[in-house]
Formats: C-alpha cells, sequence, structure tokens
C-alpha cells in the first residue's frame, strides 16, 4: 500500500482533485422543524447535521454563569457513518471534538447577551469521510446563525495538510491517515481571527506557515459558500411570509 | 469584507459579522455591533440605514432569541405548588413558543388584585397559566397575574382532571361536580397556546380555532 501515491502524475489527488482546491461543499440552512436553529453539510464524503436549541434555562443548576450564557455542545457520530460500527456511545476523541468545537464557537457568539441560560449545540455526524471536525465547526457556525443567537461572525473551518511531501487543501479520510501531517483550522473572516488550531504529524516551520495560509484560503472559499446559504434560506423565509 | 459596504441603501442582507460601516458615520442600533471603531452585524437579516439620525440596524430574519425578560407576557403550566408560591414552567414567551423551559415564581400577593385566602384559590399544579414578569431579582423569574388578561387560561379538577368550566362565581367540574377557585383570564378556555399564534385573539375566531384538549 505504501507504494501507491495519493498525488499522480499529473498532481492529482486520489479524488481527482487539484493540490490546492475543497471537496465540493453543499450547505443547507434550517433543515430541522423542531430545533431553534439548524444547517446541514455535504463536503465531499462528508454529511453532518447542525442543531441548536435554547438559550434555556441551565440544569444542573452549578453549571449556569450570573453573567453569560453557556454553550453545550455534543460532537457525535452515528454508528453507520464509517466502514467499521462505531458504538454510539461518545468515545474520547468525540469528546475532545466537543469540547475544541465549543471552544472555537466561544469567541464568535454574544453569550453574555443572555446571562443564565445555556445554549445546546448538536452536531450529528451521519457520513464521516475525513476533516469531520473543520466541517462540523463551519455548519455549527450556520446552526446558530439560523437560530438567530447573537454573533461576531461566522465561524468557518478547514483543514490542510501534507501529502506525498506537498501541502494540500481539506484533506479527506485517507489523506489524513496516510499522509504526513494535519492542520485543521477555524477562522472568524470579517475578524481575522483564528479560533481553533490544531497539528496532526510533522512540519517545517516553513511548511507550517504555508498550511496556515493555505487552510485560511479555504476558510474564506468556504466562508463565502456559508454566506450564499444563509442569504438563500433569509430570502425563502422572506418569501414565505409574503405568500 | 469591504463589498458589503459598497452598496449603500437599507434593504442589503447581511449575515452575522457582515461589516455595516465604521462609528464615525453611523450608531450602531439593534442587530448590530462596534468593534475597534467597526460596525458588524450581529444577526442576519435586511440593513436600516437611516440617514437623518445616522443610526445603523438590522431587520432580522430569523426569530428573535426569546428568553423571559421584565415586562414579557409569557404561558406557563403550574408545576409545583407551596404555602404561598406557585412554580411555572414558562413554557411560552409573547407568542413564540420555546424549545426549553423556564421557571418562573408567583407569590401569593401577585395573584390577584383583590385579597385571596389561598394560593389554591389562584391556581393549581397542572393548570395553564398566562403572567407577567414583574423581576427578576435573586436569579428568578417573579410573576404576577394581577391584570385582567392575565390567570388560569386552562384549569383542571383536582379530583379528575377534568377541564373546569368558569360558572359565575366558581369554576365546577362537569365531570365529577366538583367546585373549586381560581383567578382566571378574562379570556378563560378560549385563548390559544400553540406556536406562533397571536397572543390576545379577538373572542370570535379564537373559538374558532380553538383545538380540542382532551
Amino acid at each position: 500500500m505504501s507504494n501507491e501515491t495519493l498525488i499522480n502524475k499529473d498532481g492529482l489527488r486520489i479524488d481527482g482533485r487539484k493540490l490546492h482546491e475543497l471537496r465540493p461543499t453543499k450547505i443547507e440552512v434550517g433543515v430541522l422543524s423542531n430545533a431553534d436553529g439548524s444547517a446541514y453539510i455535504e463536503q465531499g464524503k462528508n454529511k453532518i447535521l447542525a442543531g441548536i436549541y435554547g438559550p434555556k434555562e441551565v440544569h444542573p443548576k452549578h453549571l449556569e454563569r450570573p453573567d453569560r450564557a453557556i454553550l453545550r455542545c455534543r460532537y457525535h457520530m452515528a454508528p453507520f457513518s464509517v466502514d467499521e460500527r462505531k458504538s454510539p456511545a461518545p468515545s474520547r476523541r468525540e469528546i475532545e471534538i466537543s469540547k475544541v468545537i465549543r471552544e472555537a464557537l466561544e469567541p464568535a457568539v454574544f453569550l453574555e447577551y443572555y446571562p443564565r441560560t445555556a445554549i445546546d449545540l448538536f452536531i450529528e455526524v451521519l457520513q464521516a469521510h475525513g476533516g469531520t471536525r473543520c466541517a462540523s465547526l463551519t455548519v455549527a457556525s450556520l446552526a446558530l446563525a439560523d437560530g438567530g443567537i447573537p454573533m461576531r461572525d461566522l465561524t468557518a473551518a478547514c483543514a490542510s495538510g501534507k501529502v506525498d511531501g506537498k501541502l494540500v487543501l481539506d484533506l479527506n479520510d485517507i489523506e489524513d491517515k496516510k499522509g504526513e501531517a494535519d492542520v485543521p483550522l477555524a477562522y472568524m473572516p470579517n475578524l481575522d481571527v483564528i479560533t481553533l488550531l490544531q497539528m496532526d504529524g510533522q512540519l517545517t516551520i516553513e511548511e507550517f506557515t504555508e498550511a496556515i495560509n493555505l487552510s485560511l484560503e479555504g476558510c474564506k472559499q468556504l466562508h463565502v459558500l456559508q454566506k450564499e446559504a444563509l442569504k438563500s434560506k433569509y430570502i425563502s423565509v422572506r418569501e414565505g411570509v409574503k405568500e | 469584507m469591504k463589498n458589503d459596504s459598497v452598496n449603500r441603501g437599507s434593504g442589503q442582507w447581511v449575515v452575522p459579522g457582515s461589516f455595516l460601516g465604521v462609528i464615525e458615520e453611523f450608531t450602531p442600533g439593534a442587530g448590530t455591533y462596534a468593534d475597534k471603531g467597526k460596525i458588524f452585524a450581529n444577526v442576519g437579516g435586511q440593513t436600516l440605514l437611516d440617514m437623518q439620525n445616522r443610526t445603523v440596524a438590522i431587520f432580522p430574519a430569523t426569530k428573535g432569541v426569546k428568553v423571559p425578560q421584565v415586562g414579557s407576557y409569557v404561558v406557563g403550566q403550574v408545576s409545583k405548588m407551596q404555602s404561598k408560591t406557585a412554580v411555572i414552567r414558562i413554557l411560552k414567551i409573547g407568542k413564540e413558543a420555546l424549545s426549553g423551559v423556564f421557571s418562573g415564581l408567583l407569590y401569593i400577593s401577585d395573584a390577584s388584585q383583590s385579597y385571596v385566602d389561598s394560593i389554591h384559590d389562584v391556581c393549581k399544579a397542572g393548570d395553564i397559566i398566562r403572567a407577567k414578569v414583574i423581576s427578576q431579582t435573586n436569579r428568578l423569574n417573579h410573576l404576577s397575574t394581577v391584570e385582567r388578561q392575565l390567570g388560569v387560561l386552562y384549569a383542571f379538577c383536582s379530583q379528575c382532571g377534568h377541564l373546569l368550566q368558569q360558572k359565575r362565581y366558581k369554576m365546577q367540574c362537569d365531570n365529577c361536580g366538583k367546585v373549586e377557585r381560581r383567578k382566571t383570564a378574562e379570556d378563560y378556555g378560549q385563548a390559544i397556546i400553540s406556536d406562533g399564534d397571536k397572543e390576545y385573539e379577538s373572542k370570535d375566531s379564537a373559538q374558532k380555532q380553538e383545538r380540542a384538549r382532551d
């Protein structure tokens, strides 16, 4: 397997993308009728659903904060989302990703507007194919916006990494597992603030800087898609009112 | 980022984080915030530029976030009775149903304009009640049912659980004949409490839409 190349002679990756190309992405906002806000993303073979509920009263009471709302996040992978059945119980990895997503979204949300309340965010990965933490962040930010929660900015997230000695954007599952490094990054484009930065594998300082810039470019492209998805939802709502 | 501000006029669609202008040209209004001298949207919707007063605001496209505030009218269910208070699970604020619940406290002295002997003459556990938030001291939503349109909307017999019928000075159960007392709202038995309905319907349209409760 190690002889198999991830990038072919023409400089194309195993799924036919160029080195600095995102996976085809489809975003839809307002897909769940019972949630206060929701969104759905398909990024390549990733399929992720996010819903938010609240602000609502905090239970258990000791978690509530007198000066702000708390954001509670659950990232969960469906048992059928990966090749081998995954136990539905939250794994160590899922608990950590929940925390990482929550901390990446907290700077974007005006939590101080709703003291002593909780905002619950549920992210369900229906199909996983690499880069789900980034796609989850992208879609969670839209679910919050759809719920009317005041936010400083939308958060877009995208990974870049090193595969076959070359820096590539938006790694899929195979590239993530066989590649040399992976740099997920979340970004608020209007404020120019990075809210999540992780690295797995090894990169030189030059490669790392370049990888960050690559991820930032990916986030900016995703942000355009996020804006389009939100605006088309707003316009459809407005038309629904007129009818 | 900058291209959002090129077209100056009301009615532009914006998303949270969209750049709207700088604080030298506008005062940030509802749905906006200022950061380092720049004004951004904090909710999605359409811009409202007031060139006379130099303010910018957002007309939100999403349904607003609902939390109880002093002065808001709420509908809820009585969950627990204590000797002088009733604990109410708030299910609806204004005309929007909540996905979660908030709790509120109705104290006997805030229940009615006239003297009441006992909180049990105001409401009982399980009743649907409309109230107003009068204070939020001690981290509690203190409720009042003094106004005419406030009070019990649907009361249930404490003996058999059937809907009580309002007679002149009393509440009576058609099923078992038990007589009880309540502080009722003026539209007792006719209020619509589902999501999105108008909070105070006129009486005939309310009757038409009233769904069978059992």
